[in-house]
């Protein structure tokens, strides 16, 4: 929309409601310049191309007059049309060019996912949740959907190796075992530091090996959870207890820090969202409170959003729990004194006394159906406090499993010490990377350096790998069998692929190790399992056989098994010694908030390009980890976007990138882990390692007080898509608050529909058109990780992200509306309108993009040229231009990920969102040839697919009973840009907000 | 002579002459359908599809099965070979070569014959199940000993009988046209 004929003078510049950028916001020229044109200025700039070769014109000449006749020659003989390789021996289940669809499971931390992977010719290229699974219902974490490109990771580790060596395995385990077995003999005990373990059948494996190896000394550690929630939860329930959100009945949700919304937990996402779709004003909505420092996910969809330092919010939760007693008469549970604690809001707390008695109200009439969450990065007395709310409250709003211990930092560091003081024969680090996670790293290769037998199990060679003797590279999980526990249901996890290199199973691993110890145990993980299973699983006296039994469960991915564990007990003890350490804890100056990374947990992901390359949902930063500070914290300091600082902290200093972010508490400044990773090509170099800032023996070890920041002078670059792609117009998110929206459903004035130049396209067989429900919708961009694993979307790297050449066909638009330091939020998913008249179709010159008779806008790859005519009369800047050749160099096995029924798109080449059409039409041939109609719902594109929270819905316009065809006549429905004609195929539903204090709040 | 008369008299004719060579003889040595057709490269077994499919009358999904099901006909695997030549022509010394790979997990190497440019993504189910039948593209393979191509397979031939498929399709077939545009086959 770069030249329009100027019939009006220029309107006055009135700045937007809905604002993305601090630019926006106030309108300046440059933000009206980016709304106008559709490509940032550096994404056409051709200085970075390949240089020129140096090519003389008679050497050019000479090629040509060779290639000339080269051409003649080959042209003379018929071309060899390659070769076809039928199977010798056809699978049974496996038909060329059909998918096979396999039940799997896999574990991320102590979360357990239980999927659906799908196969081609026997190799997995895609990953969705298993529909049996009744609380995922065919839904997953997107980091388990980016984690197949681990699978082909070219950096893998390849076979075993000693010592910088490759061996074979039969040495590595007689090497191993002769180690452990002198261990064994001296007394001395060894160290396995493994991650959480949530399957009973390593748990059962690893009891073993102490059976076989009584001096084993066995850690399980993950980084990304903090030990606030590991010490608060033994302090209350005395052992490990997980709390999993069940959000089905929640009324009211009160989350102190807690990114429960973040895309890792779907079952979470799911029911939250399901009680946010209303089709009438008047229907119950839950209400989500929020009260952070950092603007979290969760935070940019709460109802009410307070920002508040993460260090005052454990003594907010005993006084809350004060007023809830003394106030609302709830009573305390046995033993709970807080007879210390002062009512009212805790001093130095920014919070009116009004809208904590609306909060204080809220969670007591709502009662059980109110619920407190506590973020994992929040200290341990903030953890007891949560628990104590929801002891108090009744709360049915969660579920507390327990579960395996993990270690804590304080009892990492202890075994540290053993390993530097030689206590330790041999140590096995089991996908746990703690040269790079623990904090003091130098500390952790110093002791590991004095451990005699260093092995180390894994996929790639990580920072820990480097100091490692054995090498035992791994299977990648989809290549593995293991089982876990999830509740009730017992999963399973099986290989979708058999092992592409010289790896084994770490199960495996063990295994050969007991093996080699004298235990007599099965030859494989996997008769392991199974026998383990019809011991315990397989019921007795069932009149299956336990192999058809054992099938169905592998078929379903999942057997119920059982109750659940009842939930342990609440422990009042040491409450009363908590709030007074909570409000003991009073901080000033700045304080420093860290938090797993979105896109890499705590590192582990740091090399998974689909990862780095979405941008975060909050900040849209990708590749990097900048640090995060107010508005009012950066004018003090006078930083602006991409302003480097060095960032001190007890003798840690780094240097950074900042991003001024909006709803971010003052004072408050919030980095995430995982990234500065420095082995492998893609994660190195990226973002800065924030674990040295994590204090060990801290009660809340990521959260810090006390740190300097001084500017460098220098400018970074910023590979950040949150100014990329401005729509220009008006009115491109609707927002309601209830009470509006009761107002807005009663007055039902639609805008008249544009008239058109066009004949109105004729639509025979179907319609395809899309709801997306911008008040279910998080904005966790699963959408988006999904789309790039179905349609081969190409990773380009924060040099091109930073031009604006990002190649996702469906991102998230994230607007703010109202003031710079406590925003409202919404997301709004934006990919192809699939437009009736579209504009980018009336100026293809070669008629690459047209309309098909089921209103789609389709993309002719072979016919484009690539003048980008098209994405630059597109009002919706969702035409993705391939600049540069970002697919050529692919070679196995990274390209085994490809969809093969997607074309791989080529240098020069425009792209953009096809509503998934190779499904559309796999779904039409499927139904034809089963000589039946469509059904409703059959055809889900992968972004549908993959939403957990089913804000978006797809289905065929013409047919007037689908699903889709309801939502349209939602009394919440608009178009996006419609004043402009365009008759897009996606209609949105306007986001809702339930704020406690209804009207006023959102004046339009 | 006037230089403008040499011009148009000699000077253009014999260049315009010169350009329609130029063109033509381009055109003849890169038209696809030169080479496509007639194709029959010989194969690393002498199969002949008019010994099986025409004498000996075998469907043609007996081994093909993939056609009602896939996007791909597929070539059958060389168990489906030896479902017979386990007891049939043993002697036979292709028969030999087929058992010796069999037999050592070697898959045989076929020459493909018909084959659409990467972007085409044509699936054999609907027209099978449609009723066209397989010789409609591939001609009459019954007759071939060796497999032959015999259509160009160009987006002409494709659209020629989506536009009019009534020579292809069964008498009482309900369909009229096969669709025309862009992401049925191109995506």
């Amino acid at each position: 929309m770069k030249t329009r004929i100027p019939d009006t003078p220029e309107p006055p510049v009135v700045p937007p409601q809905h604002w993305r950028t601090l630019d926006e916001r106030v309108e300046t020229p440059a933000a009206r310049r980016a709304a106008q044109d559709e490509f940032l200025p550096g994404a056409v700039d051709i200085s970075d191309l390949p240089a020129p070769s140096e090519l003389s014109r008679r050497g050019f000449l000479g090629i040509l007059g060779g290639a000339a006749a080269l051409a003649a020659t080959v042209a003379c003989d018929r071309k060899a049309q390659g070769t076809i390789v039928p199977y010798t021996r056809r699978p049974l289940e496996v038909i060329p060019g059909v998918a096979n669809y396999y039940a799997s499971a896999t574990q991320e931390g102590r979360r357990v996912y239980s999927l659906l992977v799908k196969t081609r010719e026997g190799r997995p290229i895609h990953i969705t949740g298993n529909d049996e699974h009744p609380g995922f219902k065919g839904k997953t974490g997107l980091r388990v959907v980016a984690d197949i490109l681990r699978l082909y990771d070219p950096e893998r580790l390849r076979g075993p190796k000693a010592d910088g060596r490759s061996i074979a395995w039969p040495e590595a385990d007689r090497r191993l075992v002769a180690a452990l077995a002198d261990a064994k003999a001296a007394g001395k005990p060894v160290l396995l530091l493994t991650g959480a373990v949530a399957s009973p059948s390593r748990r059962a494996l690893l009891a073993d090996l102490k059976a076989a190896l009584p001096t084993l000394e066995h850690l399980a550690w993950e980084p990304a959870i903090g030990d606030g929630a590991l010490d608060g939860t033994r302090a209350v329930f005395g052992t490990d207890v997980m709390a999993v959100p069940r959000l089905e009945q929640a009324k009211v949700i009160l989350a102190l820090a807690s990114d429960f919304l973040s895309g890792e937990d779907p079952e979470a996402m799911a029911a939250f969202a399901a009680q946010r779709r209303l089709s009438q004003p008047g229907q119950p909505m839950n209400r989500l409170w929020v009260l952070e420092g950092a603007l979290s996910l969760t935070g940019s969809n709460a109802d009410e959003r307070i920002p508040l330092r993460p260090t005052q919010l454990a003594a907010v939760a005993f006084a809350l729990a004060k007023d809830l007693h003394t106030r609302h008469g709830l009573a305390l549970p046995a033993g709970v004194d807080l007879s210390a604690v002062p009512g009212g809001v805790p001093p130095g707390v920014d919070l009116p006394t009004e809208t904590w008695n609306r909060l204080l109200a809220d969670l007591a009439s709502a009662g059980q159906g109110a619920v407190v969450l506590c973020g994992s990065s929040l200290s341990a007395e903030a953890h007891q406090g949560t628990h104590l709310l929801n002891a108090m409250l009744g709360s049915r709003g969660q579920e507390l499993r327990s579960a395996d211990p993990l270690a804590t930092l304080t009892e990492l560091t202890t075994a540290i010490q053993g390993m530097a003081a030689g206590r330790y024969a041999a140590a096995i680090l089991w996908e746990v990377n703690p040269a790079y996670a623990f904090p003091a790293a130098q500390a952790w290769q110093e002791a590991l350096a004095k451990v005699p037998c260093r092995a180390w199990i894994g996929l790639a060679e990580d920072e820990t790998a480097a100091q490692c003797s054995f090498l035992l590279p791994e299977h990648h999980w989809l290549e593995a069998w293991n089982d876990y526990e999830d509740g009730a249901l017992a999963v399973l996890q099986q290989p979708t692929i058999g092992a592409l290199y010289d790896t084994r199973q770490g199960e495996d691993t063990l295994l050969a190790l007991l093996r080699g110890l004298g235990a007599t145990v099965p030859g494989d993980y996997h008769t392991y399992l199974k026998a383990r299973w019809q011991r315990t699983v397989y019921p007795s006296g069932s009149l299956v056989p336990f192999e058809r039994y054992f099938e169905v469960a592998l078929h379903d991915g999942l057997v119920k098994d059982g109750q659940a564990p009842a939930a342990p007990a609440f422990k009042g003890t040491g409450i009363a010694d908590a709030a007074r350490q909570a409000f003991a804890a009073q901080a000033d100056g700045m304080e420093l908030f860290l938090h797993p990374g979105f896109a890499t947990l705590d590192g582990r992901h740091a090399g998974n390009g689909w990862l780095q390359e979405t941008p975060d949902p909050v900040t849209k930063m990708t590749w990097d980890n900048p640090l995060l500070l107010s508005v009012a914290d950066a004018q003090r300091l006078h930083l602006h976007d991409g302003d480097e600082v060095e960032l001190a902290l007890a003798g840690t200093t780094l240097r950074l990138p900042v991003v001024l972010q909006p709803g971010q508490a003052a004072g408050v400044v919030s980095l995430a882990l995982g990234y500065g990773r420095t082995t492998g090509e893609v994660a190195t170099g990226k973002g800065v390692n924030a674990f040295p800032l994590v204090a060990a023996g801290s009660p809340a070890p990521f959260l810090r007080t006390g740190l300097q920041l001084r500017a460098t002078g220098n400018t970074r670059t910023l590979s950040r898509t949150q100014a990329h792609h401005r729509l220009d117009g008006q009115d491109i998110v609707r927002t309601f608050s209830l009470a509006e929206y009761a107002q807005e459903a009663t007055a039902q004035e639609k805008a008249a529909e544009p008239t058109s130049l066009y004949p109105d396209q004729r639509f025979p067989n179907h319609k395809w058109g899309m709801v997306i429900d911008l008040s279910a919708c998080v904005g966790c961009a699963g959408c988006s990780v999904s789309c790039q694993s179905e349609n081969n979307i190409a990773v380009v790297g924060p040099e091109q992200v930073a031009k604006g050449r990002e190649m996702h066909w469906i991102r998230l638009d994230t607007y703010y509306e109202g003031p710079v330091d406590n925003p409202t939020v919404v997301h709004q998913p934006m990919l192809c309108q699939q437009c009736d008249d579209a504009p980018c179709e009336n100026v293809c010159p070669v008629n690459a993009t047209n309309h098909s008779p089921e209103g789609l806008n389709q993309m002719v790859y072979n016919r484009c040229v690539g003048t980008r005519y098209c994405a630059n009369n597109c009002p919706y800047k969702v035409r993705r231009f391939n600049f540069l050749e970002y697919t050529a160099d692919k070679t196995e096995p990274e390209s085994l990920v490809y969809n093969p029924e997607v074309t791989v798109r080529p240098r020069g080449v425009m792209e953009k969102c096809t509503f998934c059409v190779q499904r559309i039409e796999d779904g039409k041939i499927r139904a034809m040839g089963e000589g039946r109609p469509l059904r409703d719902g059959e055809i889900t594109p992968a972004c549908v697919a993959a939403c957990p929270a089913e804000a978006i819905v797809f289905g065929d316009l013409k047919d007037p009973d689908s699903r889709v065809s309801q939502l349209v006549k939602s009394n919440r429905g608009y178009k996006v840009l419609e004043e402009l004609g365009t008759r897009p195929a996606i209609t949105y539903l306007a986001d809702l907000k339930n704020p406690a204090l209804e009207g006023g709040r959102h004046a339009k | 002579m006037h230089p403008f008369d040499r011009a148009t008299r000699f000077v253009l004719p014999v260049g315009a002459l010169a350009v329609l060579l130029t063109v033509l003889t381009v055109g003849w040595f890169v038209q696809p359908d030169r080479f496509a057709k007639g194709y029959a490269p010989q194969q690393p077994i002498p199969f002949s599809h008019q010994l099986h499919a025409g004498v000996m009358k075998m469907q043609c999904l007996y081994c093909h099965s993939g056609a009602t099901r896939s996007r791909s006909a597929g070539v059958p695997s060389a168990e489906v070979c030896m479902g017979c030549h386990r007891v049939t022509r043993t002697d036979s010394p292709a028969i030999q070569k087929l058992t010796r790979l069999y037999n050592a997990g070697q898959p045989i190497l076929w020459k493909r014959v018909h084959t659409l440019p990467d972007h085409v993504y044509f699936d054999h189910r609907p027209h099978v199940n449609a009723g066209i039948a397989c010789q409609t593209c591939h001609g009459q393979v019954q007759d071939m000993p060796v497999l032959t191509r015999v259509m160009g397979m160009r987006m002409g031939n494709c659209l020629g009988c989506h536009r009019d498929p009534h020579a292809a399709l069964p008498k009482n077939s309900p369909i009229t046209r096969g669709p025309e545009y862009c992401s049925a086959c191109h995506r």
